[in-house]
């Protein structure tokens, strides 16, 4: 297999779009604003107090996820991270079902059984149920990938994970044995340039990660994660390649992690300078407005409704997750084995299954 | 379907373990074993295999020995040493709705794929209700002078992370029943299977082709009045050879064979412990808060009343499993160690 190390470029002016019609476009700037809103709002609100447990903000890093989940088509699974809420909505989580599970209530994808970004709906849209051990879901997205390819069915499994996880053993395993197989799968790593503080020099010795992939025999391919539309070409590509029998592609997509690592982490060790570049010149939603707007998909008044609704559907999903039932403590047990049937009976009103 | 019979140990060729039984229709733990995966591979499609060495090689202990002839390479599928991987990849499958069954060479590597199993495979479903039909079966035990590497019980371990089974036979026929119910389960199952066993112990074992045993049911291998023993895995042989030297003084035994560690049959163990007043709780994995350590608390919290003596444990001491011959055997209960064990609780 030929290896295939680039990095991804604008394509020609009359591909501006990606082959993307216009409600596909208006789609997207919806989710890039959704997920920043809901990023700056939840920071708000766990600041004051207000939210219990933790928040790991996108912020910075909504193209690489959006950018990514929208190559994917629904019966394709995804294995993203804690800081994927952008590529979980975009793949069809419900925000009000994602806030109640902010707030550890019954109707949280999890039923209180895990808390924030620790979300996934494997039966309502193949999205993977987060774990905090990254790569962790790495060699699982392998075994889906496995199935696929022994049912003959034309699907793909994506992995994302950050740059951190590239050290670690499992990333180097899955991608071996992806590429051993020729598995369908998608690697996708977000490097947005820090392991909570590690910068990545003390990570790999290698300039890039993508070019990590040459030692797997796979593609390579390093876009620029601000920009959403070639985030999107990069991962069609390499889906309708692993959808084709053609194997596994790693992306490396680039973007900075504009908070820190988790709520509490003030992020102090990411240069000012470069955090304010990265802001005031390379935001992926902003970016992304413009281009429409310059192209004409948008106008303000068609931004501003944007942003309404966004707004609106936070407060709905607030609304939603506060109205949302605790589950009954008695319940605590319940759900560890098939058999005690917590999962197959759905919740009451009250909270439990009875 | 595979040819009939053919001579024993002359597989490799697609034939079907049952061929391998001795000529009066025995089958050691290993051979039952193997029976249990070719027919439930038979039955359903969607169970394969994958692990180290286990296709053209047959694996470490020969288990699965002429499967790929039978299966083919994509439902026995040789992994490079990727522990992780392998645990990870069976996850992944079964959430697809394959059914899984991996090996681990030896149940000492599960150490290497110990986040996949402990982490991912036993907590997924808790968390999100999709079931995971994994089945990771591993050689576990000593007693064979295979040193600190080859000889592990990790099963307190696995026990104690909540979501998965963890089973470990002591006799050809629940080996063979036991995994069959463990491929069946929708739960991760950790099916330990013992090494010193493999070749040692032979019995007829039922044609049935749903030969099940229930998980989490407890056998009373022996009846007795005087003391329970309360075990698993080889222990379960050397506890009955004690059983039948004492029983030449006139002390009788009970031995209670677990079979699983989780679930943990109380019910059988307390039912023991109300006839003979006394027990014994022995096990191969370490001392210090290993599987006596539990037992012997359900006994004395819930079995309190139908006591006459405090319970005993006996089990090796908190130190890796050593090599040499003289320190292995001092570092394994022995069945002089049971027997003495037991006549002083049955003065006590």
């Amino acid at each position: 297999m030929a290896t295939k190390i680039e990095d991804a470029k604008s394509t020609s002016e009359a591909d501006w779009r990606a082959g993307l019609s216009d409600d596909r476009l208006r789609e997207i700037l919806h989710l890039l604003k959704l997920c920043r809103y809901f990023d700056e709002r939840m920071e708000a609100l766990y600041r004051q107090g207000r939210l219990p447990g933790a928040i790991y903000s996108g912020r910075g890093q909504e193209g690489t996820h959006v950018g990514v989940t929208f190559a994917l088509r629904p019966d394709d699974s995804l294995f993203p991270t804690h800081r994927d809420l952008s590529a979980q909505l975009a793949k069809g989580l419900d925000l009000k079902r994602v806030m109640a599970q902010f707030w550890g209530r019954i109707d949280g994808y999890t039923r209180g059984r895990d808390g924030n970004s620790h979300i996934g709906d494997w039966q309502g849209n193949r999205t993977w149920t987060v774990m905090s051990h990254l790569p962790i879901a790495y060699p699982v997205a392998c075994g889906a990938a496995l199935a696929y390819k022994r049912k003959a069915e034309p699907k793909v499994a994506m992995a994302i994970c950050g740059d951190g996880a590239t050290s670690n053993g499992r990333w180097h395993e899955a991608l071996n044995v992806s590429a051993i197989h020729e598995l369908p799968v998608v690697w996708v790593v977000n490097n947005n340039q820090y392991a909570y503080s590690t910068p990545n020099r003390l990570e790999m010795p290698t300039p890039t990660i993508a070019e990590r992939a040459s030692a797997y025999g796979m593609p390579g391919i390093r876009v620029d994660g601000q920009d959403v539309l070639d985030v999107y070409r990069v991962a069609n590509q390499a889906v309708e390649r692993a959808r084709g029998g053609g194997g596994p592609t790693l992306i490396e997509s680039v973007s900075l992690r504009w908070r820190g690592h988790a709520g509490h982490d003030p992020a102090k060790y990411v240069p000012q300078e470069m955090l304010e570049r990265y802001i005031r010149e390379k935001d992926p939603v902003r970016r992304f407005e413009e281009l429409l707007l310059a192209r004409g998909v948008v106008d303000e008044d068609a931004v501003k409704q944007t942003q309404d609704r966004v707004e609106r559907e936070f407060d709905e999903g607030y609304g939603f997750a506060q109205a949302s039932p605790y589950p009954v403590p008695s319940d605590v047990t319940r759900g560890l084995w098939v058999e005690d049937g917590y999962w197959s009976s759905e919740p009451s009103r009250e909270g439990g299954t009875g | 379907m595979a040819q009939a019979t053919v001579e024993a140990g002359a597989a490799g060729h697609g034939a079907e373990p049952r061929g391998k039984r001795t000529e009066d229709g025995q089958a050691t733990y290993l051979i039952a074993i193997a029976e249990g995966l070719w027919e439930e591979m038979e039955r359903d499609d969607r169970v394969f295999l994958l692990g180290e060495d286990i296709g053209v090689y047959g694996g470490a202990f020969k288990v699965t020995e002429g499967f790929i002839e039978r299966f083919g390479p994509e439902r026995v599928i040789d992994t490079p040493i990727v522990e992780e991987t392998i645990v990870g990849m069976a996850l992944g499958a079964a959430m697809e709705g394959l059914r899984p069954v991996a090996e681990f060479q030896y149940a000492d590597f599960m150490s290497s794929g110990f986040d996949e199993i402990t982490t991912a495979l036993a907590r997924y479903h808790y968390r999100s209700g999709v079931p995971t039909p994994v089945v990771l079966r591993a050689p576990s035990g000593g007693g064979v002078r295979a040193s600190s590497f080859h000889s592990e019980n990790p099963e307190p371990w696995f026990a104690y992370a909540p979501g998965l089974k963890v089973i470990c036979p002591a006799f050809p026929t629940d080996a063979k029943g036991l995994l069959k119910s463990a491929i069946r389960d929708d739960n991760p199952c950790v099916f330990l299977e013992h090494k010193w066993i493999y070749r040692r112990i032979k019995e007829l074992v039922p044609e049935d082709p749903d030969l099940l045993i229930p998980i989490g049911k407890a056998n009373v291998r022996r009846e007795g009045t005087d003391v329970s023993i309360v075990t698993y895995g080889m222990m379960v042989h050397l506890a009955l050879e004690a059983a039948e030297e004492l029983s030449h003084d006139g002390v009788d035994v009970e031995v209670v064979d677990l079979r699983s560690i989780v679930p943990l049959d109380t019910e059988t163990i307390l039912r023991s412990v109300e006839k003979t007043s006394r027990a014994l709780v022995l096990s191969e994995s370490h001392r210090f808060l290993g599987t006596t350590a539990e037992v012997a608390s359900v006994i004395a919290e819930e079995g309190f009343a139908h006591l006459d003596a405090p319970v005993v444990r006996m089990a090796p001491p908190s130190v890796p499993v050593p090599f040499s011959p003289v320190l292995e055997d001092a570092y394994l209960p022995q069945v002089a160690d049971i027997v003495e064990g037991v006549r002083k609780l049955s003065t006590w």
